[in-house]
């Protein structure tokens, strides 16, 4: 690996991005102090909701509270993105942590402000979150309809206060308003995966995922204690600024192997620690199974948590701080070789799965594969715009699969459904569904492809990581095959459906089954069940459902022309360059292919300009072929593989929604459907691997606790009463008794006298 | 006089309760309570936060000054040096604790008027005696007075247990008495021999806080230290209680009334953790620093191994008790970094404990007043059922697993950067130097994660999942008939103001962190000043040792 990096570090350096011009952040300047609304709106909305909870309001007065103060927080965004200057701006609400200690002449301090550090990625991000969350929000109100005076307030203070901590996770101006936020959206993705909680499969997931994050978050601690140790400062703006910082970025960015032993172990230590926290939080390789289960909650959690928001934390974290990763040879290596086993592991078990919410999980993890590998290839704009427009797409896909589970009854499987695209009623999802997956298997020219060619390209461009390029170029197909594998047996073929198991006497009762069901008329349900199976009727979309999906897959053709803004990297990549994320990736210099079409003559980054000619041979290559060349074409033809074997399989001649000609294949593929299906087994041994063991090992300690630890102390308290009952038959109370003793004891003493004296 | 006052009011209001008729107790209590309080909440307005480091609100009355002391006349009046005396005085850490202290007596009472229905007059006189121990130990400027009132604790919370504790609570109290008093009467000696040592050469007896503080470090050689810090450690980390000498807790806790769980996670443990901070590092501070490696190991040890018992328990009442020996684990671990983080963050730690443990135990005796049992396998799911239960059950466990936002997290954030930072991290402008360092934190950090595991265990348990009640339990039974399903408003009114303060404590931590400042950085200069009177040792001819005068 370290091989590997060194390789990457070379060719870095031979293509000639100079120390100077390849990473610098101007100086923060003092921003306004309205910014501070983009959280507080949301804020306002958790009070709003907690109070609807108190007073017991029967309406949907909840949701629109929620909708009206995230559309205003979005507005807000939007005002904060037009006043943007080229530095980033510092906005201080009040100081939150600040304890201070050293001597006047070297005075330390750690100082944590409740404060926002605004530059162009934090726009990026809270552009996307705040818009979504109000769409989503929009479309919960009705998907959570059958809650209204239930979970209804709950399901919308946790949903707000999600949007609260992602705002302080995103825009926070130091590390540990990061982590508060970080944490906070573990909360209310714990709070949200456990809507349903009287069900122990729900309880489980939501309890999973916390301390699966709690693990990531130890290591992202641990990275902030390191950082704050070594530099002295958690605030970005003092760490970007930091002379030492500054001077080892300049060593690692020499690149040679006398260089990198200036900087001390620890330091490289630092972006391993935050990426564990990065690994969590984004559900990648081995802490990914998280993710899939979460599905357990209401799928617009699922759409704005699990797949377009929370899930780009670690993305997020890494973006931010890209010059930490760039201190440690192998940390980004790292981050691109975990990032492509999730995407390819993910995808695999995607392939095998007939849920199709956890199909779209299992697509989420492995497109944020995709992202984490675009980082480590040293693409930031890359995982940056590969980020924007799978929140959008995914965000689509989620939300179409939430409508057919509330239509049907809580229907998921693939096997039970078929045609739902043309059946009455369910045009707008059938259409926006079939966008959603077009995006997603990067059907040529779509937003999704333009994103995703990124990465595959620059990781074919970065020296060092063609196995990575090709392992994502199979990913992009595998991709294409299990997303139209689902819009091909559900949305279109022949009309089939049956409701799920949450078909109840009316079927908009409660879907997510016993959820909302009291202990007694838990019977009558049942009971009903069987009666109204026959003749159950999908329960189309109202309008809410209908005006997001639209608005949505209108978002993500309005996003295609923001590849052609700007110099590289288009709109995103504006922004992204204009933030610590900013990182010249090798080969950047040749035409940017997203601005290729457009603006081929002038996408020369300055970085490589005067280099040019003589790092031609260091950079890697698509089979001998300019990779930003070509790659267009071969991830299309990729994609479009991908899908015409899906129809194949899928579509071709299937007349029933269970069966289709892909069940053929199956035998000859031998047991590795079944293991693909059953996620290789990875849950079964983790639990076989840790949680067995520990458990068992804390039955050991209770037992050590009882018996060892406590029973010493229980002995020490017989003791005495034993030591008495031993000695009790001396006090008989006869004389000649206490005479013996007594000259035996003055004996004794006049021996010892004897023996000090001699 | 104010600190007289919260000592001496919940005092007199004992004797009031005891001289009036029982079904008058808990509002007399009550009202005691909330006095005391007032008093509590006065001294922190009359108190100089600008410095807090220094003993403020100072008051001396003599009382045994004959003992060891010299009396000097001068006309008419004696006056004294050393000897016993009746002397409080405060900094802001002792402040704090007094104010926790005074907070959660009103609570206890309004957590009892339900559950305590018989021998009521005795329940509440010993409860308002205990405050003013606990107050008392808190205040104390004298040895023997912190002392006295230390082991006193011990004989409220010993009837506190026998009498009002569930099936198992005479064996509960008979061990915590035992275990603890045990240990205290080791920790007499340490502090006896520190104070015989430090006897002038006129052989005045001093036994104030502050002279010996100074002077002890000086006179003890490091071997002699070590020994006095054993000593020390025997009765206060039973007290705290670190691993291995904790497992009188969990039994003194299950079998606990509610109030009397609250006030011993809430104050009595602390009062193990305030006697390390005031007297272990002071009086022995070479000797502090150079074990603090190995205090260091037995507090993670603690951490991750109570924890993971705490995964394994069905009673949920014992799960939060052994969650407390974890948790002070954390307290223990940033005290003995000795730097100013990790000691505020401990000290605030000793607060927010008290607060969200506190709570928690209030919580679990509102559902065992309703159910009457214990068991996770017995009762569950009761967030149908109580809804307003259950949102303070998740908010406190979320404080308690050290979410940010809320309280926990603040300290035990601080406390893991100060034992990180307390490393060889050379010129590193973080780092303060010091034995412990990244490891001790990493390892300790994994408790953050086991707490996890083991609070949204219970969380899932009891609040989450489908409802289940004990067999036979239709509503509520006819013992606990007066109480509805969910919370009455006099519950309600109890959690409140703890969530506030869990609340506010997390999200502006920082009035408190500056009242801690100059008292945690006070800690590290003693350590420091320690060490290097540990070096002078036995070099120079020492100077000569003249007793400050009696303030």
């Amino acid at each position: 690996m370290t091989e590997l990096a060194t390789t990457v570090w070379q060719g870095l350096a031979a293509a000639g991005l100079g120390a100077a011009e390849g990473w610098g952040v101007p100086p923060a300047v003092p921003g306004p102090m309205w910014i501070g609304l983009i959280p507080a709106l949301p804020l306002l909305a958790v009070v709003l909701c907690t109070l609807c909870a108190i007073f017991k309001v029967k309406s949907k007065l909840p949701a629109w509270l929620t909708v009206g103060c995230l559309a205003a927080s979005f507005v807000v965004t939007l005002l904060m993105y037009l006043n943007m200057s080229g530095s980033p701006m510092l906005s201080t609400a009040f100081t939150w942590i600040d304890v201070s200690w050293g001597s006047e002449r070297s005075p330390r301090n750690l100082h944590a402000n409740f404060g926002f550090y605004i530059d162009s990625l934090t726009c990026l991000w809270m552009l996307f979150v705040t818009g979504l969350a109000t769409l989503i929000a929009l479309y919960a109100s009705e998907y959570m309809s059958h809650d209204v005076g239930k979970g209804y307030s709950r399901f919308f203070a946790a949903f707000s206060l999600f949007v609260f901590s992602m705002a302080c996770l995103v825009m926070a101006d130091n590390l540990i308003l990061l982590y508060l936020g970080w944490e906070g959206v573990g909360l209310c993705s714990y709070l949200l995966i456990g809507y349903f909680y009287k069900k122990p499969s729900a309880v489980a997931a939501a309890k999973k995922a916390f301390i699966m994050n709690r693990i990531g978050d130890l290591g992202l601690a641990l990275g902030i204690f390191l950082i704050f140790v070594k530099f002295g400062t958690v605030e970005y703006a003092k760490l970007f600024a930091d002379g030492a910082f500054k001077e080892m970025l300049g060593h690692a960015m020499t690149g040679t192997s006398e260089s990198w032993a200036k900087i001390p172990w620890d330091v490289k230590l630092i972006p391993i620690l935050l990426m564990v926290g990065a690994f969590g939080k984004s559900a990648q390789f081995p802490l990914y199974v998280w993710l899939p289960d979460a599905m357990e909650g209401p799928t617009p959690v699922s759409a704005l948590i699990h797949a377009a928001t929370m899930v780009t934390a670690g993305v997020f974290l890494i973006a931010r701080t890209y010059a930490v990763f760039q201190l440690s040879p192998s940390a980004l290596t790292i981050v691109a070789i975990i990032g492509t086993v999730t995407a390819l592991l993910a995808a695999t078990i995607g392939m095998a799965q007939f849920d199709i919410k956890r199909i779209m999980a299992y697509s989420t993890v492995s497109q944020l594969g995709y992202m984490f590998a675009g980082l480590g290839v040293m693409t930031s704009v890359g995982a940056c715009f590969h980020v924007f427009t799978h929140a959008f797409f995914k965000a689509l896909l989620f939300l179409a699969c939430g409508a057919v589970m509330h239509g049907f009854a809580g229907q998921l499987d693939l096997r039970k459904l078929s045609g739902v695209g043309k059946m009455p009623g369910w045009r707008i999802v059938g259409i926006t569904m079939l966008v959603g997956c077009l995006n997603l298997a990067g059907f040529p020219l779509l937003a999704g492809f333009w994103s995703k060619d990124m990465i595959l390209a620059q990781a074919f461009i970065t020296p060092g990581m063609g196995l990575v390029g090709w392992v994502l170029l199979l990913t992009a197909g595998l991709t294409a095959y299990y997303t139209f594998r689902v819009y091909f047996r559900v949305f279109v073929g022949p009309q089939e459906h049956h409701p799920g198991d949450e078909a109840h006497g009316h079927d908009d009762h409660d879907a997510h089954g016993h959820g909302g069901h009291g202990h007694d008329d838990h019977g009558h349900a049942k009971a009903d069940h069987k009666h109204e199976a026959h003749d159950f009727h999908p329960h189309p979309p109202g309008w809410a459902i209908n005006l997001v999906l639209v608005v949505l897959a209108a978002a993500s053709f309005a996003i295609i022309p923001l590849t052609f803004m700007g110099k590289h990297g288009g709109w995103v990549g504006d922004m992204v360059s204009h933030s610590s994320a900013a990182w010249s990736a090798p080969g950047e210099h040749h035409d940017d292919h997203a601005g290729h079409s457009h603006a081929a003559g002038d996408t020369h980054s300055h970085a490589g300009e005067s280099s040019r000619s003589h790092d031609e041979e260091k950079l890697g290559t698509f089979l001998g072929m300019d990779p930003h060349a070509v790659m267009y074409y071969v991830s299309g033809v990729v994609g479009l593989i991908g899908i015409g074997v899906a129809y194949r399989l899928h579509l071709q001649g299937r007349t029933s929604a269970a069966t289709s000609r892909a069940d053929a294949l199956l035998p000859m593929l031998g047991p590795i459907p079944k293991w693909a299906q059953n996620k290789w087994y990875v849950d079964e041994f983790y639990h076989f691997l840790f949680v067995r063991p520990l458990w068992v090992l804390s039955h050991i300690f209770h037992l050590i606790d009882r018996m060892l630890v406590d029973g010493l102390v229980n002995l020490a308290g017989i003791l005495p009463r034993a030591l008495g009952a031993t000695i009790r038959p001396s006090q008989s109370g006869q004389l000649h008794g206490y005479a013996v003793a007594m000259a035996g004891g003055i004996g004794v003493l006049l021996l010892i006298v004897l023996l000090v004296a001699r | 006089m104010i600190l007289f006052a919260t000592i001496l009011i919940p005092l007199a209001f004992a004797g009031y309760v005891a001289a009036r008729p029982a079904k008058e107790a808990k509002s007399i209590a009550l009202v005691g309570t909330l006095a005391a309080l007032a008093a509590a909440v006065y001294a922190l307005t009359q108190f100089n936060w600008s410095e807090s480091s220094q003993i403020q609100m100072r008051e001396t009355v003599d009382w045994l000054r004959q003992l060891g002391g010299l009396g000097i006349q001068r006309g008419e009046v004696t006056e004294w040096q050393g000897g016993v005396a009746l002397s409080v005085g405060v900094d802001s850490v002792a402040l704090m604790l007094i104010a926790l202290t005074a907070l959660l007596g009103p609570i206890c009472v309004l957590a009892s008027y339900t559950a305590i229905t018989e021998r009521v007059k005795t329940y509440y006189v010993w409860l308002l005696v205990l405050q003013a121990a606990m107050t008392c130990v808190f205040a104390s400027r004298d040895l023997v007075l912190f002392y006295i009132a230390f082991e006193f604790t011990l004989i409220p919370m010993w009837i506190l247990i026998n009498l009002y504790g569930s099936t198992n609570r005479r064996k509960a109290a008979t061990k915590f008495f035992l275990y603890t008093f045990t240990g205290s009467i080791i920790a007499l000696a340490g502090l006896v021999y520190v104070v015989w040592k430090v006897r002038g050469p006129t052989g005045v007896w001093t036994f104030d806080i502050g002279d010996l503080q100074k002077s002890a470090m000086i006179v003890l050689s490091s071997r002699e230290q070590g020994w006095v810090l054993l000593a020390l450690l025997c009765g206060f980390a039973v007290k705290v209680p670190l691993f291995p000498v904790h497992t009188w807790l969990p039994l003194a806790h299950t079998e606990a009334p509610t109030a009397g769980s609250v006030i011993l996670a809430g104050v009595l443990l602390k009062l193990g953790t305030y006697a390390l901070f005031r007297f272990a590092i002071p009086f022995v501070p070479a000797a502090a620093y150079e074990y603090a490696p190995a205090i260091a190991v037995v507090s993670i040890v603690g951490i991750v191994y109570a924890g993971l018992i705490c995964w394994v328990q069905t009673d949920v009442k014992k799960l939060v008790a052994y969650s407390s020996v974890a948790h002070l684990g954390f307290c223990v671990l940033g005290l003995f970094a000795f730097n100013t983080t990790g000691v505020s963050g401990s000290v605030l730690y000793m607060i927010n404990h008290g607060l969200s443990t506190g709570a928690l135990f209030l919580l679990i005796g509102m559902m065992y007043e309703r159910y009457h049992t214990r068991s996770m396998k017995e009762v569950g799911g009761l967030g149908s059922k109580m809804p307003v239960w259950s949102t303070f059950m998740v908010f406190f466990t979320m404080a308690s697993v050290g979410l940010p936002g809320l309280n926990g997290f603040v300290s035990e954030f601080l406390c893991l950067i100060g034992t990180f930072q307390a490393g060889s991290w050379g010129r590193s402008p973080g780092g303060t130097g010091g034995n412990l360092g990244f490891w001790y934190a990493a390892v300790a950090g994994t408790g953050m994660i086991v707490a996890a595991m083991y609070l949204l265990y219970m969380v899932g348990k009891v609040v989450f999942g489908p409802l289940r009640e004990p067999h036979g339990h239709h509503g509520h039974d006819e013992h606990a008939s007066t109480l509805p399903a969910d919370l009455t408003a006099r519950e309600i009114g109890i959690l409140v103001p703890l969530a506030a303060l869990c609340l506010w404590l997390g999200v502006y931590p920082k009035p408190a962190l500056d009242a801690l400042k100059a008292p945690s950085a006070q800690v590290a200069e003693t350590v420091k000043a320690g060490r290097q009177a540990a070096a002078d040792f036995g070099k120079p001819p020492p100077p000569p040792r003249v007793l400050p005068a009696i303030q």
